[in-house]
C-alpha cells in the first residue's frame, strides 16, 4: 500500500481537528471554563451559514430575488464572515450567564454550558427540523480531482488550507496585537491583569466571543464533509476536548500539534486497521498523559516536582 | 428544641390517623385507577420504545408518526374491543441500556399492553429480552439485522422490516452479472453491520464473486477519507456497504464529493427515507433496498399519502417513507390481531400475529405478505431502487428498479438460527 496518500490525508484531517479545537482551547486557556456548548455552537454556525447561503424568506420589494441572484461564492464568503459574528453574539450572551459561576466550583460552569448545549441543540431542531440538511459550497471547491491514480476531494484540500489560514490568523492576532497580548496575560495571571487596570469582564466577553466565533467557523468548514444535522456538534466536542488535553491546556501550538497528531493517528490507523481508527486518538491520549500529565505543551504545575 | 412530650401521640389521634390512612388507601387518588382497571373500557396502552435522540432520532420520529396514524384510524372507528388505544413514549436514546430500562419501566410501572418501536437492532434486542421475561408482545418495527429474526428471535417479538439478508438476496446476483465479481465489503462495526455483511458475503461467494477485502467502519465514524482511499487502492468492481445511521450520511456525503459513486458500483443496504429525504440526488449513489415507496403505482398508495399529509400537515417530510410505513403497518396488524383474538392476552395475540397473511392490496406492495411463524419476521416484497435522476419533483427521489417476491428473498439461515421459546415457557400477560 502506498503510504503517501494516507499521510497527506492524515495531515489534512489533523488541520481540521486543530481548527475544531481552537475556540475550545482559547476559552479553556483564558477562562478555565470547559465550554460543553462548543459543539452546539459549531452546529449553530453551520445552520446560520446555510441560511445566509440559501435563505428562504418572503420577497419584499425584490430584495430576496436580488440577494439569491448574487453568485454563490459571494454568498459563501458572506456566510463565512457573518455567521461566526452572529454566533459570537450568542456566545457573549452565554458568557453573561456564566458570570455567576466565576470563582465557584467549576462544576457550575460545566453544568451551565451543558445545559446551554442542550438548549441550543433543541432550538436548532425546532427551527430547522431534525432532518439532514446540506450546506452548499461553491462549484470551484466541490467535486474531485485525480492525482497519482487516486481521486481526491477538492473541498477537503480547501478545508485543510482554510484551517491552516485560520490557525495562522488566530496566532497573529494573539501574538501581534495588543488585544492578543491582554488575552495571553489573562490566561497567565488574570488577577495581575485586573490589577493593571484592564477590564477583566470585557476581556472575558471578548474571549468568549472569539472562541464561539471560531467554533462556528469550524462548523461551517466541517459540515460539508460530516453532513449537517442538529446533533452534529457532539462529533466535534469530544475530539476538541481530547486535543486540548493532549496538547496541554492553554497552549496554542500544543492544540495545533495535538490536532495534527490526532489526525495522523486516525488517518493512518484507518488505513491499516480501520476498526481501531476512532480508538487510536484515545490510545494516543492515554500514552501521552501517562508519561506527561500536563499534555505535550502544558504549563508545569506548581504541584509538580 | 422541642420537648419529648410534644411528640406524644394520644390514643384518639392514633385512631383518627389510622382511619384517615385506611380511607385514603381505599378512596384516595388510587381509586380511579383501580376502578379503571376493572372496567371494560380501560384503554389499551401501547408502550412506544422509540429513539428520540442519538443517531436514529429522526427515524424514530417517523416510526412514531406511523404508529400514531394507525392508532388514530382505530380510535375513530371506536377503538379496539371497545377500548380506546393510548400510548406512552420514552426516548430509548439509540442505546441498548436505555432500551432495557424503558421496557422494564413500561411493563412494571405503566402496565402497558404491548411494546412497540425500534430502529437500532441493538436496542431492539435489549428490549425484546425484557419483553420475553415478562411475556409482553413486542413489535420491532424498523430494525433490520438478520439476527432479530434469527439467533435473537423471541416468542413475543415480531419483526416488520426487511432484513440485511433479504436486501442482499435481492441485489447480489444481479449486481455480479451487471458490474463484476470483485467485491469489497464495508461493514459498520456492530451487530447489524456484521450480520448484514456476513449475509452478503455468503450470497456473493455462492454466486461466484470474490470478496477482495472487508473494511470495518467503527460506529461514530465521521471522516471516511482513509477508508475511501483504501477502497480506491483495492480497486473493487462492487462495494457492498452495510453502514447505517449518521455514519452512512457522512459516508454518502464524502463519496459524493469524491464522485466515487460513478466509478464503482455501490450496493447499499436499505436506505431509510428519513435519512435521505431532502438530500441532493448525487448523495443517493448506487443501488439500494427499500420495502416501500410513496410513489409506487399501486392501489391505495396515493390515498395513504393523502392521509399522511392530512394528519401531519406541518412535518417537513411531505411524503411518508419506509420507516413510517413499517410503524403504521405493524401497529395496524397488532390492533387487528387483538380484535380477532377478542382479548389482549399475550398468547392469544401471538397466535393471531403468527398467522397473519396480508394481500398485496392491503400492504400496498407488489406481492402478498405473510408472517413466518418460525422466525416472526414479516415476509414481504423487497424493492431495489436508485436515485431518480432528472426528476422535477424533489420528493420523488427514488427510481424503483425491481420488486422481489418474499419467497425469492427469504433469509435462508433464519429458521435454523431461531430457537424460539415455547408458549409454555412464555409468561402469560394481559392488561
Amino acid at each position: 500500500m502506498d503510504l503517501v496518500p494516507h499521510i497527506v490525508n492524515g495531515l489534512s484531517l489533523g488541520l481540521l481537528f486543530a481548527l475544531i479545537a481552537l475556540g475550545f482551547m482559547l476559552i479553556v486557556g483564558v477562562m478555565e471554563v470547559i465550554n460543553l456548548a462548543h459543539g452546539s455552537l459549531f452546529a449553530l454556525g453551520a445552520y446560520v451559514a446555510m441560511v445566509i447561503i440559501n435563505p428562504a424568506f418572503a420577497d419584499f420589494g425584490g430584495i430576496y430575488a436580488a440577494y439569491v441572484g448574487l453568485p454563490l461564492p459571494m454568498r459563501y464568503v458572506l456566510a463565512i464572515v457573518v455567521a461566526p459574528a452572529l454566533v459570537a453574539v450568542v456566545g457573549m450572551g452565554l458568557e453573561v450567564c456564566m458570570r455567576r459561576t466565576y470563582g465557584k466550583d467549576p462544576l457550575y460552569g460545566l453544568l451551565l454550558t451543558f445545559g446551554a448545549a442542550l438548549v441550543l441543540e433543541e432550538t436548532i431542531r425546532l427551527i430547522w427540523g431534525p432532518t439532514e440538511q446540506v450546506l452548499t459550497v461553491p462549484q470551484g471547491i466541490s467535486g474531485a480531482f485525480l492525482f497519482g491514480g487516486l481521486i481526491y476531494s477538492k473541498y477537503r484540500f480547501f478545508a485543510a488550507a482554510f484551517a491552516l489560514l485560520a490557525i495562522l490568523l488566530v496566532w497573529l492576532f494573539l501574538e501581534r496585537t495588543p488585544y492578543g497580548a491582554v488575552i495571553k496575560a489573562g490566561a497567565h495571571d488574570s488577577e495581575m491583569v485586573r490589577a493593571l487596570g484592564i477590564n477583566l469582564t470585557r476581556l472575558r466577553l471578548l474571549v468568549f466571543a472569539l472562541g464561539t466565533a471560531l467554533a462556528a467557523l469550524a462548523g461551517i468548514i466541517m459540515t460539508p464533509i460530516w453532513g449537517l444535522r442538529p446533533h452534529v456538534g457532539v462529533d466535534a466536542v469530544v475530539p476538541a476536548f481530547l486535543i486540548i488535553v493532549l496538547g496541554g491546556v492553554g497552549s496554542f501550538w500544543g492544540a495545533v500539534i495535538a490536532g495534527v497528531l490526532v489526525g495522523l493517528a486516525v488517518g493512518l490507523t484507518g488505513s491499516f486497521a480501520s476498526q481501531w481508527s476512532l480508538l487510536s486518538m484515545y490510545l494516543l491520549l492515554i500514552a501521552v498523559v501517562t508519561f506527561r500529565a500536563r499534555g505535550l505543551f502544558g504549563k508545569k504545575s506548581v504541584l509538580e516536582l | 428544641m422541642a420537648k419529648k412530650e410534644d411528640f406524644k401521640v394520644s390514643r384518639r389521634q392514633l385512631l383518627l390517623g389510622s382511619a384517615a390512612t385506611a380511607g385514603a388507601t381505599v378512596f384516595g387518588p388510587w381509586k380511579h385507577n383501580r376502578v379503571y382497571a376493572q372496567a371494560t373500557d380501560k384503554p389499551i396502552l401501547l408502550g412506544i420504545t422509540s429513539d428520540a435522540s442519538g443517531q436514529f432520532a429522526n427515524s424514530g420520529a417517523s416510526d412514531r408518526r406511523g404508529m400514531a396514524m394507525a392508532i388514530a384510524e382505530f380510535n375513530e372507528k371506536g377503538g379496539v374491543l371497545g377500548r380506546q388505544v393510548e400510548t406512552v413514549h420514552i426516548d430509548t436514546e439509540t442505546s441498548p441500556a436505555t432500551g432495557t430500562r424503558v421496557a422494564e419501566r413500561f411493563i412494571t410501572r405503566n402496565e402497558v399492553s404491548f411494546l412497540i418501536g425500534a430502529v437500532s437492532s441493538g436496542v431492539a434486542n435489549a428490549i425484546s429480552q425484557v419483553a420475553q421475561k415478562h411475556g409482553v408482545v413486542y413489535l420491532n418495527t424498523n430494525s433490520s439485522s438478520p439476527t432479530e429474526s434469527g439467533e435473537n428471535c423471541h416468542r413475543v417479538k415480531f419483526v416488520w422490516d426487511g432484513n440485511g439478508s433479504n436486501f442482499a438476496q435481492a441485489a447480489v446476483r444481479n449486481a455480479i452479472t451487471a458490474f463484476g465479481d470483485q467485491w469489497l465489503l464495508l461493514t459498520n462495526d456492530y451487530v447489524w453491520g456484521h450480520n448484514t455483511s456476513k449475509a452478503t458475503r455468503e450470497l456473493a461467494e455462492a454466486a461466484g464473486a470474490s470478496i477482495i477485502d472487508e473494511i470495518l467502519v467503527p460506529q461514530g465514524t465521521r471522516d471516511f477519507s482513509s477508508i475511501l482511499l483504501q477502497v480506491q487502492q483495492a480497486g473493487p468492481k462492487v462495494v457492498a456497504a452495510a453502514v447505517g445511521g449518521d455514519d452512512q450520511k457522512a459516508m454518502r456525503q464524502q463519496v459524493a464529493q469524491l464522485e466515487l459513486g460513478n466509478g464503482i458500483a455501490w450496493i447499499n443496504n436499505q436506505q431509510d427515507w428519513p435519512d435521505v429525504y431532502g438530500l441532493p440526488l448525487d448523495n443517493l449513489f448506487g443501488v439500494f433496498g427499500t420495502t416501500w415507496y410513496w410513489n409506487l403505482d399501486l392501489p391505495g398508495v396515493q390515498d395513504f399519502v393523502a392521509r399522511y399529509q392530512a394528519m401531519f400537515p406541518d412535518t417537513r417530510m411531505r411524503v411518508p417513507g419506509n420507516v413510517f410505513y413499517n410503524g403504521y403497518m405493524a401497529t395496524r396488524e397488532l390492533l387487528s390481531a387483538v380484535e380477532r383474538a377478542g382479548t389482549t392476552n399475550n398468547i392469544a395475540v401471538i397466535k393471531e400475529l403468527e398467522n397473519i397473511k396480508v394481500s398485496a392490496n392491503d400492504r400496498m406492495q407488489h406481492h402478498d405478505a405473510f408472517m413466518n411463524p418460525n422466525t416472526h419476521q414479516m415476509q414481504q416484497t423487497i424493492y431495489l431502487a436508485t436515485a431518480n435522476a432528472g426528476t422535477e419533483n424533489s420528493d420523488d427521489m427514488f427510481k424503483i428498479l425491481s420488486s422481489s417476491a418474499p419467497d425469492d428473498v427469504a433469509d435462508p439461515n433464519a429458521e435454523a438460527a431461531c430457537k424460539m421459546e415455547s408458549y409454555e415457557d412464555t409468561p402469560t400477560y394481559e392488561t
